[in-house]
């Protein structure tokens, strides 16, 4: 066995890994998944240390009765140089591939079957430790946190195995380390997949946090220059005929459209929170545009979300009867008043209402599906509806919430 | 239109849209306006204006340096006779509330038509307020917010009479004067004058916070 070079080698990449700690570090505080995962691999990398210093002492304790003591002492130097070896090694993610992992193997089983001739036979039978004794498990550790349970699993048996050839046999101290070794594997395995778990939340937060900044961003941005020069077109075009003049009141609708959305981004997202109040403004301002005007406090109107849900609904069936039944060109106004009783949501168009008795009541068998549907969604919530139509001025649904 | 009689009604126009600010000038200046000052920024418009002593301001409330809001306390307290038309791309929100607290008589949605914007200029500059839909709605809230506010320590707070808080709520539904006249059976006059209180109210009362803020400023420190 070649300790020396072994261990010449662990001393030279020692270094290397001292000079280029500086970079490691910066890397390992840049990625969400290093944050989290870092932790990990520095604990094994202590545990690796503190095996050693145990390692070292059971050898100047012992190494009087082994068959070849300075072979003993190599062999602590071989594993002194893999140990910093390896510190260095999985500091870097790309490092922590299969053949670093292999290789940590190899080389721990190797000192461990270098015990029988080192040590010597008899001192093994009186009882005498292994040669890397809790150093072994540094291998089923580092599996464990790399590939999870299963592969530290693997790690544990293999190394298992070779304690118990090495001890030539099965015995009760071998056994219980070799259990010990399982149940670490099987420990650490898991909490590594709950942090792995951890990184995913943590990461597919920063990025919802990402897009909304970029959404915010985006609103000024269109507020900036979209808006206003769709304003603009709309201005300038309104007194032209024919296309000009068609392009004019597409590019109002355009405007009024994308008013809207960017007013819209402060809502709560669909599935939210039951439980949380919502603010009633924001699921009626989806309805706002050229034609329909929301007027509402400016403060937040807080309800219970399902509350804010369905009367968002009854609203937006009014205003599709309103267009249904007053032709395109109607307009509609929905005004939201918030008071300590009770929250009033009221819909008024300008259709052609009803002109007399007769037709106020075809009128109303003819919206008694919408009026019903209406007064369902608001019932359920405990409010009540008032619907009513003057002639010449439109109709008016006025939807009424109390505040319990 | 009425800007013929006499001299020619003065307008200041500040917009950071170079664009929009030009159209709006060109717009103006047909319909026998004289646009006295342009201005892309607020702080330079407020300085312009003791010189271009215009009658009505027309202000975006979006601006690049300086807050409309702190646009209008200077021009108002720069020229205490100015009126102040504002319009916003956005729609009606917190800032358009305050800028009507700080003197601001009228408001108006960037997507209005040419038309309608030439009948407010005209109607800022006759001392009558300009309302959206919208503004009314954002009043009631405020009224009613003031209302409920925690212990009402102070009486000073304005209230609206029920017709007043009538004639918001028509104006919030979107009836003309002229309909909410007919509806109550009262004058055109009198609407106006009713709406015009409401906003009258609320500036007082926000310069009765503001210098008390300031006494109480001034004795603290």
């Amino acid at each position: 066995m070649s300790t020396g070079r072994s261990a010449g080698r662990g001393g030279g990449s020692w270094q290397a890994g001292g000079s280029s700690r500086a970079g490691g570090g910066s890397r390992a505080g840049g990625g969400g998944r290093a944050r989290l995962h870092g932790p990990l691999w520095r604990a094994i990398a202590v545990f690796r240390v503190a095996a050693l210093a145990y390692v070292a002492v059971l050898i100047a304790g012992n190494a009087g009765e082994y068959a070849h003591p300075v072979v003993a002492w190599l062999a602590l130097a071989t594993m002194a140089g893999w140990t910093a070896y390896t510190w260095w090694a999985f500091r870097d993610r790309a490092r922590r591939g299969w053949p670093m992992l292999l290789a940590d193997l190899a080389v721990t089983a190797g000192i461990e079957l270098s015990t029988p001739w080192v040590v010597g036979a008899a001192a093994l039978a009186d009882g005498a430790p292994t040669l890397a004794v809790a150093w072994l498990a540094g291998p089923v550790l580092t599996w464990a946190v790399a590939g999870g349970r299963r592969r530290g699993l693997v790690a544990a048996l293999i190394l298992g195995a070779v304690e118990v050839t090495v001890r030539g046999g099965p015995n009760q101290p071998t056994v219980t380390g070799v259990m010990l070794m399982v149940l670490a594997a099987v420990a650490v395995g898991h909490v590594t997949r709950l942090t792995v778990e951890a990184e995913g939340r943590l990461q597919r937060a920063v990025e919802l946090e990402a897009a909304t900044r970029e959404r915010e961003r985006l609103a000024r941005d269109i507020h900036d220059s979209v808006l206003q020069v769709l304003a603009l077109v709309q201005r300038r075009g309104a007194r032209l005929d024919g296309e000009a003049g068609e392009l004019a009141r597409l590019a109002g609708e355009q405007e009024a459209a994308l008013r809207a959305l960017i007013t819209t981004g402060a809502g709560p997202a669909p599935g939210a929170d039951d439980g949380a109040p919502a603010d009633l403004r924001a699921a009626l301002s989806a309805y706002a545009g050229a034609a329909v005007s929301v007027a509402a406090p400016a403060d937040p109107v807080p309800l219970p979300a399902p509350v804010a849900r369905e009367l968002g609904l009854a609203v937006g069936a009014a205003l599709d009867n309103a267009t249904r039944h007053g032709g395109p060109g109607v307009r509609a106004w929905v005004l939201v008043e918030d008071e300590p009783a009770a929250v009033t949501v009221t819909v008024r168009d300008d259709g052609p209402g009803s002109p007399d008795g007769r037709l106020t009541e075809a009128a109303a068998q003819g919206r008694l599906g919408v009026a019903q549907s209406i007064r369902g969604r608001v019932a359920d919530v405990g409010g009540t509806v008032t619907i009513s139509s003057v002639p010449g001025e439109g109709t008016e649904v006025e939807l009424r919430v109390p505040r319990g | 239109m009425h800007v013929e009689d006499s001299a020619p009604i003065r307008v200041m126009v500040v917009d950071d849209h170079p664009m929009w600010r030009e159209g709006v000038a060109r717009d103006l200046a047909e319909a026998g306006y004289a646009v006295v000052a342009t201005s892309g920024e607020g702080r330079q418009a407020v300085r312009l204006a003791p010189a271009a002593r215009p009658d009505v301001v027309v202000l975006d409330l979006q601006l690049p340096d300086v807050s409309g809001v702190e646009v209008i306390h200077a021009l108002v307290a720069a020229l205490p006779a100015v009126r102040v038309l504002m319009l916003s791309a956005s729609g009606e929100q917190q800032d358009v509330l305050d800028a009507v607290k700080a003197g601001a008589t009228g408001y108006l949605l960037k997507s209005a038509g040419p038309a309608d914007f030439l009948a407010a200029v005209g109607r800022t500059a006759a001392g009558e307020p300009v309302f959206t839909p919208g503004l009314a709605g954002l009043l009631l809230g405020e009224y009613r917010r003031l209302a409920a506010a925690p212990p009402a320590p102070d009486s000073t707070a304005p209230r609206l009479t029920d017709r007043e808080t009538e004639v918001l709520r028509l104006v919030a539904k979107g009836l003309s004067y002229k309909q909410i006249a007919a509806r109550l059976g009262v004058s055109h006059r009198t609407v106006q004058n009713h709406v015009q209180n409401t906003l009258n109210k609320l500036q007082l009362h926000n310069r009765v916070e503001l210098t008390r803020y300031a006494i109480e400023q001034g004795l603290d420190g």
